[in-house]
């Protein structure tokens, strides 16, 4: 079974939790930008968490299915359609051979998922879905397996038990863009000097149209190092906030270098990554700095539902 | 959390890292330790690591915040006791340096390298910055045995050190467009491969016919942190007969 790629879209790939185990090789986690919405995805249709999901970002690929099948699409409101049909997020969704899935608009955030009840058939690379550089091409097949056998009825019996209250949370976490974004302080902040600390905690920081998979560029006042530091390289994460030499921060994302050499200014904490990640060029937010405890506290929580 | 023990320096990296620091230089003796602290960790198995990556003086531990620590309550004081046990059982292990620098005579990759001008892109410049011959440069990097200090930028590129001061020579300031797979390269007093064929702006001096990142799960990376490696010249005709790439 199949779904074939009409259009390409900017940046379409399939993704998973991403890889870990092999990062003393310089061989990237890669994994979903929004873990959050692609679990929620995934839970809506009973599979496994960690299932393959199709991740979107604007201008979408467009998709037509060449067999029947159950689907979901979370995390950013891209208008979907199916045969110029809106159709509703975080739901599943029943379409039928020849269906036409596609993007319209990007209207709140800015990665979207779109899973299939069962799973995506893909290689598996060191034990994950996700490859840094591979992306969904025009007339692409993208093979799927049902799992297990449904009929009609399936959509509509997942759809009686949405768990409406945990879409609601995960959806009010993810938009509530006046939130300020929680960070850890790193082994540079030591470095950085009183005026810089201040700048950094008080000023609003715009995500800049710079942004990939790999990063996200701010623009922000630029900040200064108490000393101008060499750092030897150390290992770096998701969320790592990096001053570069011209004074401007970039946050590592998804598909970062394992290791960095720049000033390790803080990192932001698991739990905001997903909303950080949804946050559109222009977007501009505060940082405010949290304690470890909360941290893992409220990440536990978060995916609670997602470990079973 | 940032606290001492002894001469380490342990800090946690965000939510879900926490790091092993030694003093911040490129030194094999705080090599070797990093390396036998990482398969002291690997070895007690420990829940809920996902990763451990060392880079010149850091071990860096990143774990799933659902399994690691059993309780979230004083998460910082739990990390401390975690990292104070696991050092001082260490420290008691691993006291004999010198047992520690024999066993690591084991581990030496002679790697060959062509160092004829198709390859040795930056060769001239060298040549003409440093006051050396081609002759004396390629005798200079072949001579010294290197650590491998770090792996990372991409999927096996290798950082080795260092380099004799005088072929230390300072990176392109503007990189070059795209530096063939299997270049060597210096880069102040590092000297370097690259696994794939990308942008770069090290000072090219030769070329490796061995693949050096295999994305075969069996391959991947030739070198590994803690690695011990020595050049050795070779001709084109040796070059091809060795070409990993060409297969």
């Amino acid at each position: 079974m199949s779904i074939k790629i009409l259009h390409k879209g900017l940046a379409d790939s399939l993704q998973d939790n991403g890889r870990y185990g092999f990062q003393h090789l310089g061989i990237p986690p890669n994994g979903c930008m929004d873990i959050l919405s692609a679990s929620l995805a995934n839970y809506i249709l009973q599979n496994e968490i960690n299932t393959p999901v199709v991740e979107l970002h604007f201008p979408s690929s467009q998709f037509q299915f060449l067999e029947d099948a159950i689907i979901c699409v979370t995390g950013a409101n891209f208008v979907p359609v199916i045969n110029e049909k809106s159709i509703a997020l975080h739901t599943p969704i029943r379409v039928q051979k020849n269906d036409v899935l596609s993007m319209l608009q990007p209207l709140e955030g800015c990665i979207a998922y779109l899973a299939i009840k069962g799973t995506y058939d893909a290689p598996l690379w060191l034990n994950s879905h996700s490859y840094n550089a591979t992306r969904l091409n025009t007339n692409d097949l993208l093979s799927f397996s049902a799992a297990e056998s449904y009929d009609a009825n399936t959509a509509n019996q997942l759809n009686d038990v949405l768990n409406l209250e945990l879409i609601e949370k995960i959806q009010t976490n993810l938009f509530s863009n006046n939130t300020p974004i929680r960070i850890l302080p790193g082994p540079a902040w030591q470095d950085l000097s009183p005026t810089a600390i201040n700048e950094l905690m008080s000023s609003s920081f715009t995500i800049s149209t710079q942004r990939n998979r790999m990063g996200y560029h701010l623009l922000g006042p630029p900040l200064n190092l108490n000393i101008p530091n060499a750092y030897l390289s150390s290992a770096v994460t998701m969320g790592t906030l990096q001053l570069l030499p011209n004074g401007n921060v970039i946050v590592l994302m998804a598909d970062h270098q394992t290791i960095g050499g720049y000033a390790n200014l803080a990192q932001i904490i698991l739990v905001d990554l997903p909303r950080f990640a949804q946050m559109k060029s222009g977007v501009s937010f505060k940082l405010n700095i949290t304690n470890l405890e909360t941290a893992q506290t409220l990440y536990k929580e978060m995916y609670a539902p997602f470990k079973y | 959390m940032q606290h001492k023990f002894k001469h380490w320096s342990i800090y946690t990296l965000g939510d879900h890292a926490i790091v092993f620091a030694l003093a911040a230089k490129m030194d094999v003796a705080i090599l070797n330790k990093l390396k036998y602290l990482n398969e002291f960790i690997t070895s007690k198995k420990i829940k809920g690591i996902l990763d451990i990556i060392p880079s010149y003086h850091t071990l860096t531990i990143v774990y799933d915040i659902s399994t690691f620590l059993t309780r979230t309550e004083n998460a910082n004081e739990q990390l401390q006791l975690f990292s104070d046990k696991l050092l001082k059982e260490f420290e008691n292990t691993f006291t004999d340096e010198k047992e520690l620098h024999d066993n690591f005579e084991n581990h030496l990759i002679k790697v060959p390298v062509c160092y004829e001008n198709i390859f040795a892109l930056d060769i001239e410049n060298i040549c003409n910055q440093n006051k050396l011959s081609s002759a004396e440069i390629i005798q200079l990097h072949t001579a010294k045995i290197y650590d491998v200090y770090s792996i990372g930028f991409l999927p096996g590129f290798t950082y080795m050190g260092m380099v004799d001061e005088k072929i230390n020579i300072a990176r392109h300031p503007t990189p070059r467009n795209e530096v063939p797979a299997g270049s060597v390269g210096i880069a102040g007093f590092q000297t370097g491969i690259y696994p794939i064929n990308c942008p770069g702006g090290w000072q090219i001096i030769g070329k490796t016919p061995w693949k050096i990142f295999d994305p075969n799960p069996t391959q991947l990376a030739k070198f590994k942190v803690g690695d011990r490696v020595q050049f050795y010249a070779i001709s084109i005709e040796e070059f091809n007969n060795l070409n990993e790439y060409a297969k």
